[in-house]
């Protein structure tokens, strides 16, 4: 899928006659190589969420929301640079080694406020059906519970995006009664076009802000269960500070 | 609106049965499962310690029956919420885009009852029966009060599905209960958005264990 149709909210996945009803296998959509350990799964979590984090740094940054939008996905920039932060300490935790933040380009999709907010919607999307495709093949229950933690407030920003963009309440708000997995392959097939080997001139390394200087005022008391401040190295601590900058000069929801 | 004040503390559900009625109440008694870390507000992965109180609960739940303990409690849930709204919708509050956000919503809830009910059989199980549902006066009074407690409601649903995240057995069951899940959290977003409350309250959802859930929504029943 091209980077174009993405942008666009033109999203490959299963189609909804495919959606549960009760009890069919759902875990059957991803091939059983898809992930050959927790490790595995938190690794392609994080690639996620670091493409997210940086697509909202980037997003918000462009100065194009204002009033509730613009509180809305700043929110939104700090739930995912959190999820960065949470991934980061399990895999840790687990002995693994978390992949390092994908060099991102997401083109056009800072034109205006109609293509930030249906490039997100987008990812949103992907992001809810790639958790509950992976989901089963986390073996650790408590890094299920907080995978699952994670996948609905995946689901929470895809809705109220949804909301912001005055879609449709049923297909734009809410895809129906039951969430969708989308499989790996698929999932990545999505986001490939926004993932650059090559940093780009004005592109910082996609890494993100693990301050979560934003959301002060919630309960974020689970990131050390899910090991401690971990941050994500060098590249972490640089983007931190152009971050910073950019906040400075662009200040936000604080 | 916090758990503990849904209602006044007021009974809301009633048992047609006895049987129906232990049935929901096994796991309060017997998992409580790790009431001490969803009091203090902990999000995402439990630390060691709560780890091992994980364990001992998913074991707890395996001998308990499990799967169809767990379905029966979310079952129960989804018929108070689907009770809810088909009560509150038919009140005529609504209008314009809330009418047209808070109408599917409605219809989720009624095909969760009617998926969780599936499972619950296809496990072998027997459903529970719809309890009887008493609203206190002033729930349905006007759109206010409708949509708080629907926020409050959601938002309950959400950590009461994470809560019992870890104790499913049956990976079919897991994902029907996630699929379920995810789309509770947007109803929760999309309520708080339309009430002015914080749609994004954690950026990791919490999960409550049954006995707190319990307590939010029938205070009076233990």
């Amino acid at each position: 899928m091209s980077r174009e149709a993405f942008v666009r909210g033109e999203l490959g996945q299963v189609s909804p006659s495919q959606a549960l009803f009760a009890l069919n296998n759902r875990w059957a959509l991803a091939s059983a190589a898809d992930f050959s350990s927790d490790v595995d799964v938190l690794n392609y979590a994080l690639t996620l969420e670091y493409l997210e984090a940086a697509f909202y740094q980037q997003g918000n940054s462009a100065g194009l929301l204002s009033g509730t939008e613009q509180t809305y996905l700043a929110k939104i920039q700090s739930d995912e640079e959190y999820h960065v932060t949470a991934l980061t300490g399990v895999i840790k935790q687990l002995g693994g080694t978390p992949v390092a933040a994908p060099g991102v380009n997401f083109g056009d999709a800072f034109a205006s406020r109609d293509s930030f907010l249906t490039t997100s919607h987008t990812f949103e999307n992907v992001g809810v059906g790639a958790y509950l495709g992976a989901a089963g093949y986390i073996k650790d229950k408590t890094i299920l519970q907080a995978a699952a933690g994670i996948f609905g407030v995946e689901a929470r920003h895809a809705a109220v995006v949804g909301n912001l963009l005055g879609l449709q309440a049923e297909g734009g708000v809410y895809m129906g009664a039951f969430e969708t997995p989308i499989a790996k392959a698929t999932v990545l097939k999505d986001v490939m076009p926004f993932l650059s080997s090559q940093m780009g001139g004005s592109m910082p390394s996609g890494s993100v802000d693990t301050g979560g200087g934003s959301a002060a005022a919630r309960d974020e008391s689970g990131l050390f269960g899910l090991g401690g401040a971990a941050l994500v190295g060098a590249a972490g601590a640089a983007a931190y500070a152009l971050h910073r900058r950019q906040r400075d000069e662009a200040p936000q929801e604080q | 609106m916090g758990e503990q004040q849904m209602f006044d503390g007021r009974p809301v559900l009633q048992f047609r049965t006895g049987s129906d009625r232990r049935t929901f109440l096994k796991w309060a008694g017997l998992v409580g499962v790790g009431a001490g870390f969803v009091a203090g507000g902990l999000l995402g992965a439990p630390t060691a310690a709560q780890a091992a109180e994980i364990k001992r609960d998913v074991k707890a739940a395996a001998k308990a029956g499990g799967d169809v303990d767990i379905l029966n409690y979310a079952l129960t849930l989804e018929y108070l919420e689907s009770d809810f709204y088909a009560t509150g919708l038919a009140k005529g509050f609504l209008s314009g885009r809330e009418l047209e956000l808070v109408t599917p919503i409605g219809d989720h809830e009624k095909q969760h009852v009617e998926a969780v009910t599936a499972a619950v059989k296809a496990l072998g199980g027997t459903p529970v029966e719809k309890p009887k549902i008493t609203y206190p006066d002033g729930t349905f009074a006007s759109r206010d009060s409708f949509l708080k407690t629907a926020s409050a409601f959601e938002e309950l649903g959400v950590t009461a599905y994470h809560g019992q995240v870890p104790l499913v057995q049956s990976t079919d069951i897991l994902a029907a209960a996630a699929s379920i899940a995810g789309v509770e959290s947007r109803h929760a977003a999309v309520i708080a958005s339309l009430i002015g409350g914080e749609p994004f309250p954690n950026p990791i959802e919490k999960h409550a264990d049954m006995s707190t859930v319990l307590a939010a929504v029938k205070p009076l029943i233990s």
